[in-house]
This record gives C-alpha cells, sequence and structure tokens, in this order.
C-alpha cells in the first residue's frame, strides 16, 4: 500500500546555511504528526516546502503516492494555520471562512451552510459578522482553523498556532484542536517548541535538531527510549554522566562511572563508543532515593532541596562530576528526614538508563 | 516623556508664542493672498478698501482660465493613475524581491525628490524638442509623472512593508492565485497606502509650476503657468483668485488624506 503522505530526502539551502539538511517521513491518513525541535532546526521550512511556498534543493514530497512538487501552492488543496494572525482584516468572519469557498466557485447556499457549519466546529456560533480586529487571539486562530477546514483539505499545515497566547488559552485551545482533529479526520502537520503541547496533542513526535530528525515515535517511545541525547534532553528532564566504556556486547554496554562503580547491561542504540567514552542518562523521577551511606550504587550527600508543587527535587552531591537531580513523588518516604548535608545514597534500573555518544552534544536552544 | 510641556513654567508660554509666530510666518502669504482676492481694488491695495466676489465672477467667466484648470486637474489625474500603478509594481519589486542592489535601486527612485527640479526641467525639455513631446499631454504626463513617483513609492512601500505577507499566503493557500490574492486581499489591506500615494501624486502635479512652464505651449497651460504667464503681463485679482482656489483644492486634499489616517488609527 503507498503510503499516504511520504517526504523523502528533502533538503533546503538558502545561500551558506543548510535550514534543512535530510527529512524523510512517512504520515498515515488521519494521524496528528508534531514537528518539535528547538528555534532554527528547520521546522517551518519543512512545513513551507510541504505548503508550496519554499522549493526543496533536494528530495520529493508524495501524497497518495504522487509528487506535489511542480503543483503551485494555490492548486495544492492544503489547509495551514499560521503563527501570526492571518485573518483577512477587511473582511468579517464569515467572509474569511466563505473566502476558499468562493475561489472554489462553490453555490452561495452552500457557502452559507458550510460557514455555518465550520462556526460550530469551533464553537464560534454567532461571530459571523465580526471584524478580526474585534476579536481576541485565540478566537482568530479558531476562526482561522476553521477558514483552513472549510474545503476538507486532506492534510492541514499548523506552524505554532498558540504561541502568541497565554498558557491557560494554550491548554485550551490544545483541547480544541484535539477534538476538531478527532471530528475531521484530517492529517495534521503541527509544529512547536514546547514538548508539553507535543505531547498533549500528537499520536507521533518527530524531533528536529540541526535540519535532520533524530528520531520519529510517540512520546512515550521518546521519553523511553530516545535513540539520541539530543531527544533525551528534548523531551523530559534529564541528567547525564560521563562513564568510561569497559566493554560493549551487542545493543548493551558495561559501564564504569567516575566512582569507581561498574553498572552492566545499559542500551546503546548499538553505538560502538570508538572513543571509549560514553554518556549516561538518569531521568530524574527514575531514580530512588535512600537515606543513610549504603551499599547503592551513587553515594553521596544532599546538596539543595526545592519543593516545586506535586514533586520535590532533590540536588545530590556524588563523586561525579556535577551534582544528580532527584525527583521524588510528594509524600514519598525519604522525604520526612531530608536536610542539606545528609548521606544519601542513589539508586536506579539499569535497563531505564541509556548510553549516548558523548560528542552528541545539544545546540543552545 | 523627557521634556513635559505643562510642566514649563514661564517656558511654555515662549514656546507658544514661537509656535503661533511660526504658523503665522507660514501661512500669512497665504492669507494674504486671499485677502486680496476678495478685494475690491484693482491695484492689490492692502488692506483691501472693501470686499467684493467679482474677481471670482471674472476668473469663471473667462474660458482661458477655466480651460488652464481643466488641464491642471486632467494631467494631475493622469499622473496619479500612473503613479499609483507603477509605484504599486515596483514596490512589490522592491519589498518582496531578493536581488542584488535592491537598496540601491530603492535610492535611485529617490533621487527625483532632490534633484534640482530645474536641471530635471531642462533635461526633459531638451530631450522632448527631439521626440517633440513638448507642449503636449504625454509630456507634461512624463515630466510629473517623474516627480510624483518618488511620493507614491515612499507610501507604497511603506505600506507594503508594515503588511504581513503570511496573510496573503494565507489566501494563496486557500485556493487564490498569487494574482488573485494580491488583488482581493493585499491591496485592500493597504489601502490607506494606495490612497496618499494617490493624493500626493495628484498634488504633486496639481500645483508643479517648473516644469510645467518648459512643458507648456501656448495652447496647453497649466492652472500654476496661466498664473505665472498672467502675472508678467499684468497684476490683476483675477490672479489672487486663481492662487486661492487653487490653495484651496490642495488644502482639501490634504485635509482628506489627514482624515483618512487617523481614520484608520481609530
Ligand atoms: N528565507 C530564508 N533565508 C535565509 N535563511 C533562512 C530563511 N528561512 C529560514 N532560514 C534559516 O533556516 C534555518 C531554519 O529555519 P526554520 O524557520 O525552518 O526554523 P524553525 O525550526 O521553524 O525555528 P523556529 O522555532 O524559530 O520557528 C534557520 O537557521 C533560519 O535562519
Ligand atoms: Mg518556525
Amino acid at each position: 500500500m503507498t503510503p499516504f503522505l511520504q517526504i523523502t530526502g528533502i533538503a533546503k539551502q538558502y545561500g551558506p546555511v543548510m535550514a534543512v539538511k535530510d527529512v524523510n517521513l512517512t504520515v498515515d491518513h488521519g494521524e496528528f504528526m508534531t514537528f518539535l525541535g528547538p528555534s532554527g532546526s528547520g521546522k517551518s521550512t519543512t512545513l513551507y516546502i510541504l505548503a508550496g511556498f519554499e522549493q526543496p534543493t533536494r528530495g520529493d514530497i508524495l501524497l497518495n503516492g504522487k509528487t506535489i512538487l511542480d503543483t503551485p501552492s494555490h492548486k495544492r488543496n492544503i489547509g495551514m494555520v499560521f503563527q501570526r494572525y492571518t485573518l483577512f482584516p477587511h473582511l468579517s468572519v464569515g467572509e474569511n471562512i466563505a473566502f476558499p469557498l468562493k475561489v472554489r466557485g462553490w453555490s452561495k447556499a452552500a457557502i452559507t451552510e458550510r460557514v455555518r457549519q465550520m462556526l460550530s466546529l469551533v464553537r464560534l456560533e454567532g461571530f459571523e459578522d465580526r471584524k478580526p480586529v474585534a476579536m481576541s487571539g485565540g478566537q482568530q486562530q479558531r476562526v482561522a482553523l476553521a477558514r483552513a477546514l472549510a474545503y476538507d483539505p486532506p492534510v492541514l499545515l499548523m506552524d505554532e498556532p498558540l504561541s502568541a497566547l497565554d498558557k491557560k488559552l494554550r491548554e485550551e485551545i490544545q483541547h480544541e484542536i484535539r477534538r476538531i482533529h478527532q471530528q475531521t479526520e484530517v492529517t495534521i502537520l503541527y509544529v512547536t517548541h514546547d514538548q508539553e503541547e507535543a505531547l498533549r496533542l500528537s499520536d507521533r513526535i518527530a524531533v528536529f535538531s540541526k535540519g535532520v530528525i533524530d528520531q520519529i515515535g510517540t512520546g512515550q517511545q521518546l521519553y523511553n527510549d530516545p535513540s539520541t541525547r539530543f531527544v533525551a534532553e528534548f523531551i523530559g528532564d534529564s541528567n547525564f554522566i560521563d562513564t568510561d566504556v569497559v566493554s560493549v556486547n551487542g545493543r548493551f554496554a558495561r559501564l564504569a562511572l567516575a566512582n569507581g562503580a561498574v553498572i552492566d547491561g545499559v542500551p546503546t542504540h548499538g553505538t560502538d563508543f570508538r572513543q571509549g567514552r560514553a554518556s549516561l542518562l538518569l531521568r530524574p523521577e527514575r531514580i530512588d532515593l535512600r537515606l543513610g551511606k549504603s551499599e547503592g550504587v551513587l553515594p553521596g550527600a544532599v546538596r539543595e532541596i526545592t519543593f516545586l508543587g506535586n514533586h520535590v527535587q532533590v540536588s545530590v552531591d556524588t563523586q561525579l562530576a556535577a551534582p544528580v537531580d532527584v525527583r521524588l513523588p510528594f509524600g514519598h518516604a525519604a522525604l520526612g528526614g531530608l536536610a542539606p548535608g545528609l548521606d544519601v545514597s542513589l539508586d536506579f534500573k539499569i535497563a531505564e538508563t541509556h548510553a549516548f555518544q558523548l560528542e552528541d552534544r545539544v545546540p543552545a536552544s | 516623556m523627557l521634556l513635559n510641556f505643562n510642566s514649563l513654567g514661564i517656558w511654555k508660554w515662549a514656546l507658544l508664542t514661537i509656535t503661533v509666530l511660526t504658523a503665522a510666518f507660514l501661512l500669512m502669504p497665504i492669507l494674504f493672498i486671499a485677502a486680496l482676492s476678495f478685494g475690491s481694488s484693482q491695484w492689490l491695495i492692502f488692506p483691501p478698501p472693501s470686499w467684493t466676489l467679482k474677481w471670482y465672477g471674472a476668473l469663471l467667466s473667462d474660458p482661458r482660465w477655466l480651460e488652464a484648470a481643466w488641464t491642471s486637474f486632467r494631467i494631475a489625474l493622469i499622473v496619479t493613475f500612473f503613479s499609483v500603478l507603477i509605484g504599486l509594481v515596483a514596490s512589490f519589486g522592491l519589498v518582496r524581491g531578493r536581488f542584488m542592489g535592491r537598496s540601491t535601486l530603492r535610492a535611485l527612485f529617490m533621487t527625483p525628490m532632490i534633484l534640482p527640479v530645474v536641471v530635471l526641467a531642462v533635461a526633459l525639455y531638451a530631450f522632448f524638442l527631439r521626440i517633440g513631446l513638448n507642449g503636449t499631454t504625454t509630456g507634461f504626463v512624463i515630466a510629473h509623472l517623474i516627480v510624483a513617483l518618488p511620493f507614491s513609492i515612499l507610501a507604497l512601500t511603506g505600506a507594503l512593508e508594515g503588511f504581513d505577507k503570511s496573510i496573503e499566503d494565507a489566501a494563496v493557500l486557500c485556493g487564490a492565485s498569487p494574482l488573485r490574492a494580491k488583488l482581493q486581499i493585499t491591496l485592500p489591506c493597504i489601502s490607506h497606502g494606495l490612497f496618499s500615494a494617490a493624493i500626493f501624486s495628484f498634488l504633486t502635479s496639481w500645483d508643479e509650476v517648473v516644469l510645467a512652464i518648459f512643458m507648456a505651449s501656448p495652447t496647453l497651460q497649466t492652472l500654476p503657468v496661466k498664473i505665472w504667464a498672467t502675472l508678467r503681463q499684468d497684476l490683476t485679482p483675477v490672479i489672487a483668485a486663481a492662487s486661492t482656489l487653487l490653495i484651496i483644492v490642495t488644502v482639501l486634499l490634504m485635509l482628506i488624506a489627514a482624515a483618512v489616517k487617523k481614520g484608520l488609527k481609530a
């Protein structure tokens, strides 16, 4: 079966800048796919190539097996909601939603009916005659969504549509978008650099880094099984510990920590660690903390305790280069007697750790 | 604010006086000529011995004056049309284009604003003499277009730069061809720029005299040229009446432009 949407080897060069280096991606019909990545990683550029505003330097985009690159933007029948507010300011809300339908030569009656449907889809019944200036940012983006969906596009592109809104409103509209996605079954490609938004909305997430996709997967896959240090750092919180590689056995490694402890069976994703060093990922919330010195893997002393609402963050000095952050749920047994300076020991399940290449550094974002 | 007007004390009055005097200085000639146009004295005596409308009567019943006014109006309209049209195309190129020497080209478009008009007039006169455009409407229009275009381009590049291209992109993705998106979405969004461009182009042509003197023939004269030519023959209050009418049209257009600008901000 031919995939619904297929992006193969897309690259885009602006003068000396490679905005997108090599993006490969397959999207299923009706899927909610999010592009997540730091500023400048090429998310928008990829979206703009899909929209037809930019021609790729290399690569192809196939929709139902046919290339769309030789179709101009206005004939691609793709919907898009932009980061900035793009309602036509001289037209009313109703006329904005009607615009793509008028262009397509729909009859007056059909347009009126469709505009009504779309307004009810985005829960803005009765706003038909409002001018965009008389609406809040959140309302404007919902109208923009209604306009982009009015002509039933096979693909809807959204480039950080909520980034100008405040947190509470953003969450509210995220729910709306999720509901509308389920209701319409449109395929959505959504760009954001907010991991929480990505996790909340998406079926799958493509993590962008410097013009390539580092990993594609569900939020859980990315969190549990990151394939690069960059992905690990971008999804969820992380401690990275420099270690020496003792040996590699298939997809697992034996690592020596700076305090002399040796751990075996660390998942590696098949990296061969030629330079003999590795970066060990420990998720703060996957580390257990016990009071007192014991034979645990990582003995240390409490450096700082920070109360963060539903959890407590404990920073622990060990014999490693940097302090290790531990996240304990509120009400954890060890919290009662915890105070800065106390001896503690840290423990973790080796199967939940990961070893990455050392030089796999994250760019400042 | 560094300087608060109300806390200036005595200086407040000094500032106010200077402002009023400056305004009076600028307006005096205009008020003077307007007063003379209503005065009864044939010899332009000031203050006028009594008031009359007879010079306006003379002006409006003289076909030569009417024809000059009509010529001015007609030429200004044609200039306005082409100035906005060419200015629009040029502005899209200057604002949206990605090519080498874009800023140089932009500066080049502004040169007629700083070039002495008389230099331009002499050059055009010599050139038009060869191709037979002197004394023709086409000659007038081309000459005035050259001085009107910078204003038009200035207004339109400004409006286009303030317009978020994403809005046009959205229209294109909605299915409108790039041309249709520009006509139906972008142009209405920059209507204030189009309007300023039109008014300034019209006014540039309407009260332009230097180029007009070079381009004019005995049968084709604009109002400013007619005033100038009449003034050299005899000093009649009809000239004052004509000047006043010229000024009234100018002021009216300026007021409309200001009102539109204010309406857009509100
Ligand atoms: N028209 C352009 N000309 C030159 N360089 C460009 C252009 N558009 C994008 N770039 C560059 O390409 C790179 C990727 O840009 P892009 O907008 O795709 O990033 P992004 O992932 O969307 O980032 P953000 O989160 O900031 O929106 C950046 O380094 C950017 O400076
Ligand atoms: Mg972007």
